[in-house]
Parts: C-alpha cells; structure tokens; sequence
C-alpha cells in the first residue's frame, strides 16, 4: 500500500469496499515513519500504541455494519502545541517537556468523534516562533523534498509529516502564517481559517488575537473535510463564532460565475525569487483560462504590515507567556525564593528566540513606549484591515505567492532574527485582519523545490476559497 | 532606537528572565535592529485612527448564562503529575 499519494477521500472509499482495514492503514503508516522519520524527524511524540487500539476499535465498528463516515479511520498528525489528552504538550519548549494535558482541544475531540486516529504530534518551532522549526527545543525538522532544508514553520512537523506520507492529514496553527509557509515549503495544501471559526480551546496561547488552528493535507477536498469537522462555537472559546461554516465538501462542486479575483501588486516585491514569480504569475493565467477575472489592486499598507505585526504578536506573546514560571506547569529549577525560582527556571526552560520575543513585547508594553510602539500598531492593524475592506468591495477573492522563496537552507537565516521574520512577509496580513486563506501547490522550480500559491477571502467565505482553490488544483495537477 | 545592556537589563527584569551578562550585548543589538525596523511606522499619520486589538467576527457576545456545563474537573487534572502541587513560594524576609 502506498500511503504516500494516498487522500482522505480514497482511503475512505477503500474502508467502503472492505479493500483495506484501519488496523493495516495504521500499521502500514508506522512502518512509513520507522522508515522515514529518523531522517525528516516531523514528531516529537508518537502514538502508536493507542493509534492502534484506535485502529481495532474502528474496525470492529466497521464490521458491526456501522457507517463509514469520511474522517473515520483517517491518520492524523497534531502540532504539538495542541492538546491531545494524556499525551505530552510540550510546544518544543523545554518548559513543557513533561506537561501532560488531562483534556484534548475542541478541535482534536471533534476529529476523533468524527473517526480520525491521532498519529502523534509534531515538532515546532518553540511556542510556534518562527519560521523554520529550528527553533524547536528539541530538534529541527528537515524538508522532506531536500533533506539539507527547512520544512518551514513554525508547523514544519504537520507539513512534513503530510507531504511524507506519515499522515494523511494534520492540524497546524497560524499566527502568521505558520500553516500556510510550511505547506508551500513542503508542497501541500495549508488551510487558515477566519479567527474565529475554529475553537482555540486547548490550543496553547502565543499571540491570543492572532492565533487560528488550521489544517494540512494533500489535497484541497481533505482541507475541506477536516475544515468542516473542526469548525464551530465552542462554549470553552467565546472568541469562537456562531457562524455555520456549511457544507464545505459539498460546495466544492458548485459552478461559479463571474469571480473576481484581486493581485496586489505590493505583494509582487523586487526581492523575489524568480521562478517562484513565474510560477505564481502562471497560476494567474491557469485561474484565467478557468474564467476568473483578474484584476489589479493595491493593499497600500502591506509594507508596515511586519513592523506591526512583529509588535502585536510580541506584546500579547509576552502576557501569555508569563503563565510559565515554574509553579503550575512542566519544568521547575531548584530555587531558594520565588523570585529566583521565576527567573532560573525561565532562563533554563525557555529558549533563545521566545526570550528575544519576550523581551521584545515587553519593552513594547512598558511605561513610556506604550503609545509609541504597542498603541501605534494597533492603529496601523485598523489601516490594514481598512486596505482589505475596501478591497474586498471590488473583489472576491486576492491572489497572492505564499512566500517569497523555496524552502531555505537549514542554517540559512538563523542568525539574522529580522532576516527570518521577513518570510512572512505574504501571510502575517491574513492573520493582522482575520481573514482565512489557504496555500496551494502551483509547481516546482528547476531543482524540484515545491512552490505554493496563496489565496484569501473576506471573513467566513472559507467555501468560496475552497472552491477556487479546488478548481485549480483539479486543473493544474501540482499536488503530491 | 538604539537599546543599551541596562535597558535589556531592565526590561528582563520586568519579564522575569535572567539575561547572562554574555548574552547582553547581542541582545541589545538585535533587539536595537528590529527596533529600528519597527520605526517606518512612525511615517504613518494615524490621528484619529481607533486601534484594533481584536478583529472582532463573532455575533455572539461573551456573556452567556451562567449554567455549570460539563468539563475536566480537578479531579481529573490532580492525575497528572505534580500538575497541581506547588513547592512553598512564600520567602521569609
């Protein structure tokens, strides 16, 4: 059985015809990661033995006579800044090495209701900072398309366990395009919803207003189904919306007429890789011949949009990051008062760039700068919001590169912090605003490095995104 | 904006991080770098702009009846190692 090619959708028609038992796909899916992983290193934790009970649970369901539903028996991966009950969170920080979460996330409970089996979790960068997960505490992560390269971040575990078969699907989450990068980095499909419309509960706090879980799979249709398990109002997350998000697998059928869709042209930057110019310019044209309306527009304050970004997710990150001093979660050092219990066990459990974030929103929340650095950007968030509003007014959809390169070198951009937070650059304004957008596969360049596409929509039109973004991918054929 | 050692110093303090004197100086030149990046905003005119610090996109407000739903109660939690027990925090003076 090749796992690697192998959708949600197809395993599910196999559990239809008896071609296949879950118990097999689970067991077949371990000798993937045994094979692979010492290599990619995607988990952090696996799960094989009650993935396994899991398995024979569902297959005894099955062979009960009950329905086959489209999640159940599917493989999944976890970001391990999400959590799976009594497995181990550790968001790649030494600071929850040990922690053991006695409750899974809303979004976790509703795809294991729907039938999914939780693989493992995966690696990333620390707390979800950064853009390679080689920030992760533990170990970095390599590109399954070049060994020598990053898989993006910080979902980099979700995106390289997908695109090398050792999942079927995964969830990640985006504060500034941690689902989205890593899903062009690793050539698959990266979905980020509205804020809102996936309950954060039980996903660990890095930037509160900013933070949205969101899924990795290979192919539009698989996004689109786990999409529609996890979305909805949670009691446990009031910012989660009472919005129905639909029929989202249903819809992805449905014919369309006359589609605007919007290029920026700020988001076409000199700095920018040729080929992957190319190679997003050609999608424009495949959307074209599809019978899409291209159009030219301009998001006039893309340019502050990391400056403000860098801000706000660093003032927020440094708030709910107080929460680890050693008294109620993980790691402790040994102390004599509270005080310096606080600071040692923050020194030795936390890692080099959540420090440098840490301190970062800090200075930007402190008495004096307030105003000039943390309330700034907020006033600068209304602008960017206002760009896509008004956007949003002529059309229904906006284009974009989902990055500005290939996967980088592992190595490459460690030690230049600004240098990394520039790869950003096309994404943090989807999470500055709160609008859901996606990263698809649009092709390759020379050396085989995949190159993604990025899309988005106004609030709570995930089903109009989806459909756009299926219509390509059935045209264009660069998926996995 | 050019932060010095002190003002690394001072900010670690309010964040409870202990920041090794050998760590110091790159800090402050990382942290004087992105800073300095951060000042293009200061060529925006944003008098009279309200700030957003939530895109608020839920119908629903956050007050909602107070009802007792079902959820992981402590006894739950209390099964997960050391998850609940705190060593004394309270320093004599």
């Amino acid at each position: 059985m090749n796992l690697k090619n192998l959708t949600a959708d197809k395993l599910a028609l196999l559990y239809r015809n008896r071609d296949v038992t879950v118990t097999e796909v689970v067991r077949n899916l371990f000798q993937e990661i045994d094979r692979t992983d010492p290599d990619v290193r995607a988990f952090i934790t696996l799960s094989r033995d009650r993935a396994l009970e899991d398995a024979r649970k569902q297959d005894t369901l099955i062979a009960a006579g009950e329905p086959i539903e489209p999640l159940t028996g599917i493989p999944v991966a976890i970001k391990d800044n999400i959590a799976v009950r009594d497995l181990p969170t550790t968001c790649g920080s030494k600071i929850l090495q040990n922690y053991v979460p006695p409750y899974s996330a809303t979004a976790v409970e509703r795809l294991r209701r729907a039938g999914a089996i939780v693989v493992g979790k995966t690696n990333l960068d620390e707390f979800a900072m950064g853009s390679s997960t080689e920030n992760s505490g533990f170990f970095p992560t390599r590109n399954p398309h070049d060994l020598t390269r990053v898989p993006g971040g910080s979902s980099g575990g979700s995106a390289a366990s997908v695109a090398a078969g050792m999942a079927v699907a995964a969830l990640g989450s985006d504060t500034g395009g941690s689902v989205r990068q890593p899903a062009s980095f690793c050539g698959v499909v990266g979905v980020k919803p509205t804020y809102g419309r996936v309950s954060r509960y039980g996903l660990v706090a890095f930037a509160s207003s900013l933070d949205q879980i969101g899924v990795l799979s290979k192919s539009v249709r698989d996004a689109a189904q786990m999409l529609e398990v996890i979305s909805g109002f949670d009691h446990y997350d009031s910012t989660s919306a009472d919005t129905s998000v639909g029929k989202l697998v249903a819809g992805l059928e449905h014919s369309m007429k006359d589609i605007r869709i919007g290029v920026p042209k700020e988001y076409f930057i000199s700095g920018m890789d040729p080929e992957v110019r190319a190679k997003v310019e050609a999608g424009i044209r495949l959307f074209q011949g599809l019978g899409y309306n291209i159009e030219q527009i301009s998001l006039p304050h893309t340019e502050y949009a990391i400056a403000t970004y860098y801000i706000i997710a660093n003032a927020e990150a440094s708030s709910n990051l107080a929460r680890y001093d050693g008294v109620r979660y993980g790691f402790r050092a040994e102390a004599t008062g509270l005080q310096e219990m606080y600071r040692k066990t923050r020194q030795a459990g936390l890692g080099q760039e959540v420090k440098r974030r840490i301190l970062l929103g800090t200075y930007a929340l402190s008495a004096g700068y307030y105003e000039a650095y943390y309330n700034k950007a907020l006033k600068v968030r209304t602008l960017i919001l206002r760009d896509f509003q008004k956007a949003y007014e002529t059309v229904d959809l906006i284009l974009t590169p989902t990055t500005p390169t290939v996967a980088f070198k592992i190595g490459e951009n460690v030690s230049d912090p600004l240098a990394m937070y520039l790869n950003d650059i096309f994404t943090i304004t989807c999470n500055l605003s709160g609008l859901p957008g996606i990263s698809i596969p649009c092709g390759r360049n020379s050396a085989g490095l995949p190159i993604g596409l990025q899309l988005m929509a106004n609030h709570f039109q995930e089903g109009l995104l989806l459909r756009a973004a299926h219509q390509f991918e059935k045209a264009g054929g660069f998926n996995i | 904006m050019k932060i010095t050692e002190s003002d690394v110093a001072y900010v670690a303090n309010l964040a409870s991080l202990e920041v090794l004197d050998t760590e110091k100086s790159e800090l402050a030149e990382q942290l004087s770098r992105i800073l300095d990046y951060v000042e293009q905003l200061n060529r925006l005119d944003v008098s009279g702009i309200q700030p957003t610090s939530q895109v608020v996109t839920s119908e629903r407000h956050a007050v909602r009846d107070d009802r007792v739903a079902p959820r992981t109660g402590s006894s739950e939690a209390g099964k997960t190692v050391r998850l609940f027990a705190v060593p004394k925090v309270i320093t004599e003076r």
